[in-house]
């Protein structure tokens, strides 16, 4: 299919409706799309904008809309992706604020929720397990993240201060290191 | 007001998160559940079941749901594009520069430890979750078999999301 406006707008449009589960979930399907199905983008390309996406804040299936769509048609490509990603959950989300504005006190809904809100905490503390094993933790670097989830989760310390100082010293390390080379 | 404040708040959450998904569950709350007050612990657990369980990036369906809330379709659609903004902006510079600067160790390193805290951040939301969700026995044990069931079959996480949605109706 050609890379004109409509149809990358109608690519990601597809994408945003039918991938449940958050950003994560959506890279898998995009990579079907413009890599596999579309030949849009090569495989290589798509790598390096999927490395970038996850270095960048923001939500990463957002990010990485940016670059496919700038990659193929420049900064109206890029609208066209962005706006096809966001426009499905946007409108679905609409219309479900409004029913849930509605129905939330019905004693069915209550107890569907009442049920569904621990099942998400699972549904986070399984690939937190995951991620865990595979980001070199040792017990030199562990206190980290223990001492995040703490000041965050326990103590409402706002993630902003921590990034900053995480970045703060991570720049001040790599000066010291240049300084002092091993 | 109001609606400058949903912008605001949507648009430094775009911007101050790092690792995507669960990570910015804990920078959403730290804004519309501790600064502001639009929602309390257990309604912001509502909200991720919701976004759970509709299409979407998570932080984009957060932003659509409280912004709708606090300030109609205006709001909905103020906070999505603050979430967002940070997002087009950022990706812009990073396409045309990350590329290059990616192979620098200096580089690396933040990124190394900015992992380490996502994965904090991560656990802080479960954390923030988990207080709005154990309210009593019942919840412990739907955790606990979800936990069973997602550890060892990984479903997914709609059916996961439906049959605790039963399970609640039935037993609950």
């Amino acid at each position: 299919m050609a890379k004109n406006i409509a149809s990358i707008f109608w690519t990601f449009f597809k994408i945003g409706a039918f991938t449940i589960g958050g950003g994560y979930a959506m890279i898998p399907y995009i990579h079907r799309e413009v890599v596999e199905k579309r030949e849009w983008i090569s495989d290589e390309d798509f790598l390096d904008g999927l490395a970038a996406a996850q270095s960048c804040p923001g939500p990463i299936a957002i990010n990485i809309s940016v670059y496919v769509g700038l990659h193929l048609r420049g900064r109206l490509g890029m609208a066209a992706a962005v706006l096809g990603t966001v426009l499905p959950s946007t409108l679905i989300i609409i219309l479900v604020a409004e029913l849930f504005g509605h129905y939330a006190d019905q004693p069915l809904v209550r107890k569907a929720f009442h049920a569904l809100k621990p099942a998400v905490v699972a549904l986070i503390a399984v690939p937190l397990v995951q991620m865990t094993r595979g980001a070199k933790l040792n017990l030199s670097n562990f206190w980290v993240p223990v001492l995040a989830m703490v000041l965050v989760g326990f103590f409402g310390v706002s993630p902003i201060w921590l990034i900053l100082a995480t970045i703060l010293f991570a720049v001040a390390q790599g000066l010291w290191r240049r300084e002092r080379p091993e | 007001m109001t609606y400058l404040s949903l912008f605001w708040a949507f648009f430094k959450i775009g911007l101050f998160s790092f690792g995507g998904g669960y990570a910015i569950l804990a920078m959403i709350q730290q804004e519309a559940v501790v600064r502001y007050g639009w929602l309390s612990q257990g309604e912001f657990a509502d909200v991720v079941a919701i976004s759970q369980m509709t299409p979407g990036p998570i932080a984009i369906n957060a932003a659509t749901f409280i912004g709708y809330r606090q300030g109609g379709i205006p709001g909905s659609l103020l906070c999505t594009f603050g979430v967002i903004l940070p997002s087009l902006v950022l990706m812009l510079a990073i396409t045309l520069t990350y590329l290059k600067l990616r192979r620098q160790p200096w580089f690396k390193n933040i990124f190394q430890k900015l992992r380490w805290l996502t994965l904090g951040l991560i656990g802080a939301a479960m954390v923030i979750i988990a207080q709005g969700a154990f309210t009593d026995w019942f919840s412990v044990l739907v955790f606990a078999l979800s936990l069973a069931v997602y550890w060892r079959f990984r479903p997914n996480p709609i059916y996961l999301m439906l049959g605790a949605a039963v399970f609640g109706i039935a037993f609950g």
